[in-house]
């Protein structure tokens, strides 16, 4: 046992440990999901990513309050443009923002209102001011929001359409639908491919060919045409309820194929591993094989997946409602908001009705950039 | 040889291990690939036998089937647990198998892909004592720290992920896992060949350490010739899914009765320190395990093939004590081994 322990001491000895600093101590106990969240930070446009979805769906789960009027709310100032927010009391420079009065006029002539810029009223932007009612979370009524103006003075900071209800409104109001339908659609996705994927992988043989074709078979048929199709027989009498489960889920039709084939996939790869040979011989169950060795390796593949899929989710619903055949009004989505904007003139005249989308393709490339940055963490392991 | 003595611990009588081959729509079965065909030896109590034989030869397959990590096609693989009782494993029940798995483990090839990168030490070594409930909270703790500190490890790693650690160093993390249910056999799957050279030797010293220590018994693959010589008491040579050669491990390297082990001799390398890991290059191809040749396996690669080898396959003959090889030439001819 003597001169072995010698050959072994450098392995195991003195030098190369005492150098070893905090730091990499802490790298040496970090688990797989410490090591994911250190890849990912350095990635700067993905924590960008992450923080702006984080924002989006924060303004999702509490529209009602953040929006300074209830989604149906008119007004007299039709099609208006979005009021500037000014920082001077009319003298001096302030911090506190001021929206300026408006004047409403009909041009006689064309029979179109026009609106001037009032500059002698100027109403302070208050934060936790009384509005609108709205229904909070559905818990409880309360007419609170997060800023407004005091009345008569109006707040449309991106415009109104028309039937003179603010934009902004309108769109977080949207927001919570829409984002909503991708994360509801991935649940779906996920909970079908995990399923039919984890069976196919698992079990193999017919089962395993059955479910391969029916995938392939799904996949091949082109998405906006099969999405057009089904929506079109969605029955003009359901509820906004029942239309919304039925888009999610005629979204999420596509979904779960990707997904189930990634589940198999590593299923299959992981299940080859020695590791997983090991745990059976030192007579694990596959029950404990299937969630302590297999889950958990690719957990982190669909995760990623999934950030990646809810994007398409949403793209595929404002693409439906925009063409009219998804969400119809009076639901509120970002489709639904973009509807009004099929009309070009419309479009040149009133610009504005178009700034729901900007909140479209700020969500889908926030959620692009997140998920680049998820991917490249996704295998803390790989050299 | 004093290992003679020992009772016997294993016998494999007839192994075959056939991987059906599935093709076309209907996956229908064209052919088998005959990974293990007919395998026959014996291992006695802390003996090591060596298992080597060029890649593809059924070498892994034979160890896996013995551990039942895949079922065996045919054969016997009779083991004598310590009461003295002798069980043919091919037919053990998997509950019954499951008490077996604390005499039987594994050491396996790949330190990278044996060890759970998601686990931590505490977890993988301590995995078989809590899944077999041999040992709760803190006793696997316990016992994790005195397997760590046996492996030439420090007991405060257990916290760690295997990513902290070298390829060598992983190497004893899977040994650790092998010896904590207290194993009698161990089969050991090119334990050492994914190591640096000067690694190595570190390893396989503390798998003899082990071997005296506990009384272990090892069933060692490699296609590694030195390795296999430092530690090996007997050695098989595998070609194509059957024994050709086994004998003393000096007598084998010095007067090889198989002209298949006189080609591996030949490219031994010399010792040199500087030498990387070499797989052993023959002339001429492998023999298709999905269709092998006529007569004996070896004939198309052989130096002494006559015309009998190309219709009879030989048999796997005792032509000295305890030194067995499948050759219709074995008596006539006299092989160069590693001396001379
Ligand atoms: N699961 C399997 N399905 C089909 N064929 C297999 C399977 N496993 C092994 N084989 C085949 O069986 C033969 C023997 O393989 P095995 O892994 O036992 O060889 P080996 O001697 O361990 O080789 P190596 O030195 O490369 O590890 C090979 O031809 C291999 O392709
Ligand atoms: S049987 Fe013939 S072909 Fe086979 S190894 Fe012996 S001499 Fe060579
Ligand atoms: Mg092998």
């Amino acid at each position: 046992m003597a001169d072995s322990a010698d050959t072994r001491s450098d392995v195991v000895g003195g030098e190369e440990e005492q150098t070893i600093g905090v730091e990499e101590e802490r790298l040496m106990v970090a688990s797989q999901w410490s090591l994911m969240w250190l890849h990912f930070k350095r990635h700067k446009l993905a924590v960008a990513g992450a923080i702006v979805v984080g924002l989006m769906y924060f303004m999702a789960i509490f529209h009602g309050f953040i929006a300074p009027y209830e989604r149906a709310t008119r007004s007299e100032f039709i099609f208006m443009r979005p009021q500037p927010l000014v920082f001077n009391d009319g003298e001096n420079f302030s911090l506190r923002p001021y929206v300026m009065g408006m004047d409403a006029a009909m041009d006689r002539a064309t029979f179109t209102r026009t609106y001037t810029v009032n500059e002698d009223i100027r109403y302070p932007v208050k934060f936790l001011t009384r509005g609108d009612e709205y229904n909070f979370l559905g818990l409880f009524k309360t007419d609170v929001h997060l800023f407004g103006v005091d009345r008569p003075g109006t707040i449309f900071l991106l415009g109104t359409d028309e039937l003179g209800r603010d934009l902004l409104s309108r769109s977080i109001y949207g927001g919570s639908i829409s984002l909503s339908i991708g994360l509801v659609g991935v649940v779906f996705s996920f909970v079908l491919g995990a399923l039919l994927g984890g069976v196919s992988g698992y079990y193999g043989g017919v089962t395993d060919t059955i479910i391969q074709r029916l995938i392939e078979f799904l996949i091949s048929l082109p998405t906006i045409p099969l999405w057009m199709a089904l929506s079109a027989a969605v029955p003009a009498g359901w509820s906004a309820i029942q239309v919304y489960f039925a888009i999610t889920i005629i979204l999420s039709l596509h979904g779960w194929c990707g997904l189930a084939r990634i589940v198999r996939g590593k299923m299959l790869e992981t299940s080859h591993e020695d590791f997983v040979m090991a745990a059976k011989l030192s007579g694990s169950s596959d029950w404990r094989i299937i969630t302590r060795h297999l889950l958990p390796s690719f957990m982190s593949y669909l995760i990623v997946h999934m950030t990646l899929a809810i994007p398409g989710m949403i793209l595929g619903e404002t693409a439906l409602s925009f063409l009219g055949l998804g969400l119809r009004p009076p639901v509120v989505s970002w489709g639904v908001l973009l509807q009004q904007a099929t009309n070009i003139r419309t479009v040149a005249t009133y610009p504005w009705i178009m700034y729901p989308g900007l909140f479209v393709i700020l969500t889908v490339l926030a959620f692009n950039f997140m998920g680049d940055g998820l991917r490249d963490a996704a295998d803390p392991y790989k050299v | 040889m004093a290992e003679n003595t020992n009772p016997m611990l294993l016998r494999v009588n007839n192994l075959v291990k056939h991987f059906p081959i599935r093709r076309g729509f209907l996956k229908t079965n064209v052919g088998a690939v005959r990974a293990v065909d007919g395998v026959n030896f014996h291992i006695r109590e802390r003996e090591t036998l060596g298992l080597v034989g060029e890649s593809g030869c059924g070498k892994t397959t034979t160890g896996r089937c013995i551990m039942r990590a895949i079922e065996p096609t045919s054969g016997e693989v009779l083991y004598t647990r310590s009461n003295g009782e002798t069980i043919n494993l091919p037919e053990l029940e998997r509950d019954d198998l499951k008490d077996l798995r604390k005499e039987i483990q594994m050491i396996f090839q790949d330190p990278y892909s044996s060890l759970n990168p998601r686990m931590t030490l505490l977890q993988i070594v301590g995995e078989p004592l809590t899944v077999t409930k041999v040992a709760h909270g803190r006793e696997v703790e316990e016992r994790v720290a005195q397997l760590l500190r046996i492996v030439g490890l420090r007991p405060e790693y257990m916290r760690r992920y295997p990513h902290a650690f070298s390829g060598g160093q992983r190497q004893r993390i899977g040994i650790a896992r092998a010896l904590a249910l207290n194993p009698r056999f161990i089969v050991a799957d090119e334990p050492v060949s994914a190591l640096d050279v000067s690694i190595q030797a570190q390893v396989l010293n503390l798998l003899q350490d082990l071997q005296a220590e506990y009384g272990l018994t090892y069933l060692f693959v490699a296609h590694d010739l030195s390795v296999v010589r430092h530690i090996s008491d007997r050695v098989a040579v595998m070609y194509v899914g059957k024994l050709v050669e086994m004998a003393a491990t000096e007598e084998l390297y010095y007067t090889p009765l198989h002209p298949y082990t006189e080609a591996l001799m030949s490219s031994v390398p010399k010792p040199d320190p500087r030498a990387t890991k070499r797989r052993i290059i023959l002339e001429g191809e492998v023999a298709n395990p999905a269709n092998p040749p006529s007569g004996c396996y070896f004939h198309p690669r052989c130096r002494y093939c006559i015309d009998i080898c190309k219709e009879e396959e030989p048999e796997l003959l005792e032509y000295r004590p305890e030194h067995y090889a499948k050759c219709h030439r074995a008596e006539e001819l006299s092989l160069r081994g590693v001396g001379g």
